[in-house]
């Protein structure tokens, strides 16, 4: 079934359908377009109109009947493609290569789009002038307008009252670079019909108008009509730039959406591959020491990226669906898989912390005590021992290393122990190793401390103890810590050297009796303190200040000034020593020592 | 140089003669020019034939009248002009020379080639 159009074709009435009517329409029209006005258009179209008007006749049995795609297109085979109109002064030319290369050539000229225009179709207008695609035109006008100071703007709006709007078909060619003919433009119209329907009747009222005498009574008409449309257009103009607006900021919005969920899916990407592999690489197997749970570094690794990838896919997504508007929807099974792939890795992750956080539920400690034969007024020096395997660089603060050991074994190394000092009532000095670490239960715990290797070396009066304790990697890094206390009896002596120093406490407390900044100094300890022979002098040092001021005896931190009566007799200060009595002067000073007597001169 | 191009020159610049002489003793409506034109191979598709025939007449060389038609719309009844007729003369005289010369140009070429 067809919708029927009535037509007049020449002054004869025909029924035709609506699609062979529009395609009758199209093909006059490119005829029409392949005519100038000086070659007499009007009167060609005239004559072909009722040519077409004949030859419908001659097929049209009986008035009931009706033009359908089958007429029409035998009718465009008998009078031809609009190409075969060409009369062109053209084709009787010398040289036909001029005329064709000239087509190549086809200068593009810079028109607005306004068909897929955003604002006033610039964007869209250069991206035809350059052969680029929009969106690198309108990034580019974010980043002027962004980073351009607004200058950007004012450009926009120079363009786009400078350049002109692409109106009909033939801008629109000249805008994209296509040469003006009439297969092009007639393919234009076949693309978008609609978009051109206004020019078309423009064109087809202009011929009209020249035919018919009737042309004031339409030119009033389109005046009205202009007036009218003037007015909408501005406030339609005003409701699109508001629109525009919106839909600007939502891109971009989308924008930066896309930008934060592509960057974080990338980095996480790249994340759990590297992590990943640290199970494969040998030697990187620091995560897999600290993960006392026992957990697949991979599986830990893969859920994190689960947890943290999906909601940022789903951003990435979200500004996608804003940017782009007829993208296609991953469908509901994704979403809703993805959506519990998500929750499983979430309760993943909590069942993996648990464990983990349970690895150090238990702290133990197993502690070794040993005498050390030091008794009262025996010296011992106490120095830390580097090793050979597990050198710097490695701060104290790090938490630990992993080296081989002598046996070439991979062995945890950690310097996280401490040194302190307690005064002890025994005769004999004694040394107390404290080893702890975290696990899962008391046993594990206790286990881990037990792992943990320490020695030290004593020898007469030197305390060699190791700078570090190791445990085997199988034990992993498990708050491991050591604590040394040396119990030494009173009124014995100890020497700290320079290299214990960050082992020590910076202040007392508990019981500890030697700090930090008493590393190099013997001492000598007391019931609850030490007593430092080296440090006292330098303390009171400080301390003392004296100021004396009387009339015949003044000493400040200026010097010492002595008088007897009014006459000075002694004077110390920075210029030297200048003594004087009745007959003999002393003076002492940068130029030498100078003594004068009233009797004889002596110099030296 | 495309051979269509060519091709079309050749036809176009006698078809102007031809319409004339198909005018020359009686007055034809475009239908009638267009089926002798067709008869004689002369042209493929009808398009062709209506800017020619608005130049000439522009150019004064033709004249209509309109005939009423019992089975379609009125008709274009297009006859010579005067000066159409001198035109013609002239295309004639010319049609002859060229058609002399380029008799004796292609057959001295294909007496050479025997």
């Amino acid at each position: 079934m067809n919708k029927t159009v009535n037509i007049n074709l020449a002054g004869i009435f025909f029924h035709i359908d609506e699609d062979a009517y529009l395609k009758l329409q199209r093909y006059l029209e490119a005829i029409k377009r392949s005519f100038t006005d000086s070659q007499g258009r009007a009167e060609i179209i005239a004559d072909i109109e009722a040519r077409i008007a004949e030859l419908f006749s001659e097929r049209l049995i009986n008035e009931r009947q009706v033009i359908g795609n089958k007429e029409v297109d035998e009718v465009i085979s008998i009078m031809g493609q609009p190409e075969d109109y060409l009369v062109d002064d053209e084709i009787f030319e010398d040289e036909p290569q001029s005329s064709s290369s000239q087509k190549e050539k086809s200068n593009k000229k810079l028109f607005r789009d306004t068909d897929n225009s955003y604002i006033g179709g610039v964007s869209a207008g250069l991206a035809h002038y350059f052969g680029i695609d929009a969106i690198w035109i309108r990034l580019i006008w974010i980043l002027l307008v962004v980073g351009g100071f607004g200058t950007g703007i004012l450009l926009y709006i120079l363009l786009w009252i400078l350049v002109p709007e692409a109106k009909t078909t033939a801008e629109k060619l000249m805008m994209t670079g296509e040469p003006v003919n009439i297969s092009n433009i007639e393919k234009k119209i076949k693309d978008g019909f609609d978009s051109v329907s206004e020019t078309v009747s423009g064109v087809a009222k202009n011929v009209s108008d020249s035919v018919s005498g009737a042309a004031k009574k339409v030119d009033i008409k389109k005046q009205g009509n202009k007036i009218k449309s003037s007015s909408r257009t501005f406030f339609d103009t005003l409701a699109d730039v508001i629109m525009f607006f919106f839909k600007i900021i939502a891109k971009f919005i989308g924008l930066i959406l896309i930008l934060i969920g592509a960057s974080t899916l990338i980095a996480l990407i790249v994340g759990l591959f590297s992590l990943g592999a640290i199970d494969i690489i040998p030697g990187t197997d620091l995560v897999g020491i600290v993960n006392a749970g026992e957990t697949p570094v991979w599986f830990a690794s893969l859920l994190a990226f689960l947890a943290v990838g999906i909601p940022f896919f789903f951003l990435f997504y979200l500004g996608l669906r804003i940017l782009i508007t007829n993208l296609k929807s991953i469908g509901k099974v994704a979403k809703l898989s993805l959506l519990g792939l998500w929750l499983f890795s979430l309760i993943g992750i909590a069942i993996v912390s648990i464990r983990e956080a349970s690895e150090h539920a238990y702290n133990e400690h197993y502690i070794e005590k040993m005498p050390l034969e030091t008794r009262a007024k025996d010296t011992l020096i106490v120095s830390f021992a580097e090793n050979d395997y597990f050198k710097n660089p490695f701060y104290r603060h790090d938490a630990f290393k992993v080296a081989s050991n002598p046996e070439g074994k991979k062995t945890i190394f950690s310097k996280d122990l401490r040194i302190q000092v307690k005064s002890t009532t025994d005769s004999v000095a004694s040394i107390k190793i404290e080893k702890s670490a975290d696990g899962r239960n008391y046993e594990k715990a206790l286990d881990r401390a037990k792992n943990i290797e320490y020695s030290y070396a004593f020898n007469n009066k030197d305390l060699v103890l190791d700078a570090y304790y190791s445990t085997a990697i199988s034990n992993k890094y498990c708050e491991q810590e050591v604590l040394i206390t040396l119990y030494l009896p009173v009124e014995s002596v100890v020497y700290f050297e320079k290299n214990t120093e960050s082992f020590l406490n910076y202040r007392t407390h508990s019981n500890n009796i030697v700090t930090s900044n008493q590393v190099n100094h013997y001492l000598t300890i007391g019931s609850d303190n030490v007593i430092c022979k080296t440090c006292e002098t330098e303390k009171e040092e400080e301390s003392f200040e004296v100021n004396v001021d009387m009339p015949q005896v003044k000493i400040n931190d200026k010097g010492i000034e002595i008088k007897t009566g009014d006459k000075q007799i002694l004077k110390i200060d920075e210029n030297g020593i200048n003594g004087e009595v009745e007959t003999v002067r002393v003076k002492i000073d940068s130029t030498g020592i100078n003594i004068t007597s009233d009797e004889k001169n002596e110099n030296q | 140089m495309k051979i269509e191009n060519t091709k079309a020159q050749m036809r176009k610049g006698v078809l102007e003669f031809c319409i004339l002489s198909v005018l020359k003793d009686d007055d034809a409506y475009v239908a009638e020019i267009l089926d002798t034109l067709k008869d004689a191979k002369l042209l493929v598709v009808e398009g062709t034939i209506y800017p020619l025939l608005t130049r000439l007449k522009n150019a004064g060389l033709l004249n209509y009248r309109w005939e009423e038609s019992t089975s379609g719309p009125p008709r274009k009844y297009y006859g010579l002009t005067e000066t159409g007729k001198l035109f013609l003369n002239e295309l004639n005289t010319t049609w002859s020379e060229l058609q002399n010369a380029v008799n004796i140009v292609t057959n001295q070429k294909t007496n050479k080639n025997e």
